[in-house]
């Protein structure tokens, strides 16, 4: 490489010179360039596209108006109820099931970090086996569990704790322990990859000063598996918001936003209503993601990779 | 010392709890497989392999089961690919472009599965690539790629590179160098990495509905669709063959490697 350096002519051995120095540099672009080119043209492109079709006046198909620009989407989104619902239902649903999933999940992660030998094994396994197995199927499994006929309502009315059985789902609870069940075992295995590195001595310590076992946990546990706890609450939050299986075979009504916009597109062939509904959707989601990832870094840690 | 016993049994029963709804669900997808009645009941009232052998009949389970494989394991060989060479660039790269590439292959993994549909289905009508199998194993790619990229990043991370320099200094061009110093090291990372694309593929299914056509559907379409319908047995028949599978996966990625190993990996 270097050999002809001296048969180049001065001034583009000016420019090649650096060039040649940074060739490790340009190996690594060269590397990355294929992921970069992939991403520009199945992620950046088809969303502009989406972009552009939310901002024309009236498509009932794939064929939009071309060159008609128009907010009409955008206006019918922020003045119908109809549209309006959805998103505030899935804005909750995401906020009720992250509570829980990073509750239990913190919960269960110590469990397994405290475990020892077969106990743990059996906890990892657990959490390892629903990852893999389809969500569809997971979901569905609440059904014979949750719905009036099923399993828990039995279990209650055997108890008498219950004179009449309560409709667990189809409804708001089933939607919320599916989608609790769809994200918990992300959520534990981000919090268990940090406490696993954690620094037992520490807990160890704080309880030989004579903390207590909560208090040890809330602060000791708590503020070092903040990197973990961020990056659960992010996936659990913006998988919940999205949505679409837990409130398609939980859900009472079709209430969600995914649902919603699935009936505008395939039923209605809204194509501008719905794009401008998505985009909607994902701005308010990526702004409220950004807001609670800001909001938990406060308490210490940082996102491990952003 | 009474404190200490009763917050000891609160906490095993709280972790025990847990694990009981972590398997229950699983439980009942296998039970209600072996159930005689059409109507979906937990636990069933009577036994039998009816639903199995109707399961070996239905050509459409069969066909979705071969789409499943191949679309999975197309989007396993695309995403291992960008996603390791892209991480191995990564590490190389003292620049800015890998700061750009991490969020930009980030955020698809944080946007809701349908409105990535929308948007593909859109793109892949345009590009006359609707319901193929490609349109399919692209979409998957977008989702498994972060995952594999991530793995990775984090394995290059630990790696020595000075076992890289040396290989070059000892005049290893750069695909030698690759191929005899970095991946005997890495070989895991990439193995975990491949698995992960492997199963988010396999259950991925909001993308692959507006993807899909009848010949394309995968097994968590058909069993979307078939659950939307009515509560069918037959999926539950289905699902007990797929978590058989996962417990094979993850047998086989226990022995590869080890479970708590692989666990932080799949985080």
């Amino acid at each position: 490489m270097s050999g002809t350096q001296s048969s180049l002519p001065a001034p583009i051995a000016r420019l090649w010179e650096p060039l040649r120095k940074r060739s490790r540099s340009k190996r690594a672009l060269l590397l990355m360039a294929p992921l970069l080119v992939f991403e520009l043209l199945l992620f950046v492109a088809p969303f502009l596209i989406l972009l552009r079709i939310s901002l024309t006046g009236g498509s009932s198909d794939l064929r939009y108006a071309e060159g008609t620009w128009s907010v009409d989407g955008y206006v019918e989104v922020f003045t119908n109820g109809v549209l309006l619902e959805p998103i505030i239902y899935s804005f909750k649903l995401g906020l009720a099931a992250t509570a829980i999933t990073v509750v239990v999940a913190l919960f269960y992660a110590y469990a397994i970090r405290r475990a020892e030998g077969l106990v743990k094994s059996a906890l990892l396994f657990s959490v390892v086996l629903p990852l893999l197995t389809t969500l569809v199927i997971k979901t569905y499994a609440f059904r014979p569990l949750l719905s009036p006929n099923g399993t828990l309502n039995d279990v209650l009315l055997g108890l008498n704790l219950v004179s009449e059985p309560i409709q667990f789902a189809p409804g708001t609870v089933g939607v919320i322990v599916g989608q609790v069940y769809i994200v918990l075992p992300y959520a534990v295995l981000a919090i268990y990859s940090v406490l696993s590195t954690m620094d037992w001595g520490l807990v160890e310590a704080a309880r030989d000063l004579g903390a207590s076992r909560p208090r040890s946990f809330l602060e000791v546990v708590v503020p070092q598996a903040m990197p973990g706890i961020i990056v659960a609450t992010v996936i659990s939050f913006a998988w919940s918001v999205g949505a679409y299986a837990a409130p398609g075979l939980l859900g009472a009504r079709d209430q969600a936003f995914a649902i919603e916009v699935e009936k505008r597109l395939l039923s209605n062939l809204q194509w501008e209503i719905a794009t401008a509904y998505s985009v909607v959707m994902l701005v308010l989601m990526l702004v409220s993601v950004a807001v609670l990832t800001v909001a938990l870094g406060r308490f210490g840690g940082e996102m491990e990779y952003a | 010392m009474r404190r200490e016993t009763l917050e000891n049994a609160l906490f095993r029963a709280g972790y025990l709890a847990i694990l009981t709804f972590m398997l229950l669900p699983l439980v009942v997808v296998v039970v209600t497989s072996f159930a005689e009645s059409g109507n979906l009941a937990f636990p069933p009232e009577s036994y039998s392999l009816v639903h199995y052998r109707s399961f070996l009949e239905e050509t459409r389970w069969m066909s979705a089961f071969d789409n499943s494989l191949l679309v999975g394991v197309g989007t396993t060989v695309v995403a291992t690919t960008l996603g390791v060479t892209a991480a191995f660039g990564h590490e190389l790269d003292d620049g800015r472009a890998g700061q750009l590439l991490a969020p930009l292959v980030l955020v698809p993994l944080l946007i809701p599965p349908i409105i990535l549909g929308i948007s593909m289905r859109v793109y892949f009508v345009r590009a006359g690539l609707d319901a193929s199998y490609l349109s399919i194993i692209l979409a998957h790619t977008l989702w498994a790629t972060p995952l594999v990229y991530f793995v990775m990043r984090s394995v290059f991370s630990r790696f020595d590179w000075q076992l890289l320099d040396a290989a070059r200094d000892l005049g290893a061009g750069p695909i030698q160098s690759f191929v005899y110093a970095v991946l005997p090291n890495v070989k895991h990372g990439i193995f975990v990495g491949a698995l992960l694309a492997f199963i988010v593929s396999l259950q991925e299914f909001v993308m692959a509905l507006f993807l899909s056509s009848h010949g394309t559907e995968t097994i968590p379409v058909v069993a979307w669709q078939a659950l939307r319908q009515s509560l069918d047995p037959m999926v539950s028949v289905v699902s007990t063959f797929l978590i058989l599978i996962s417990i094979g996966a993850i047998v086989i990625a226990t022995i590869a490697t080890n479970l708590d190993w692989l666990s932080k990996q799949l985080s």
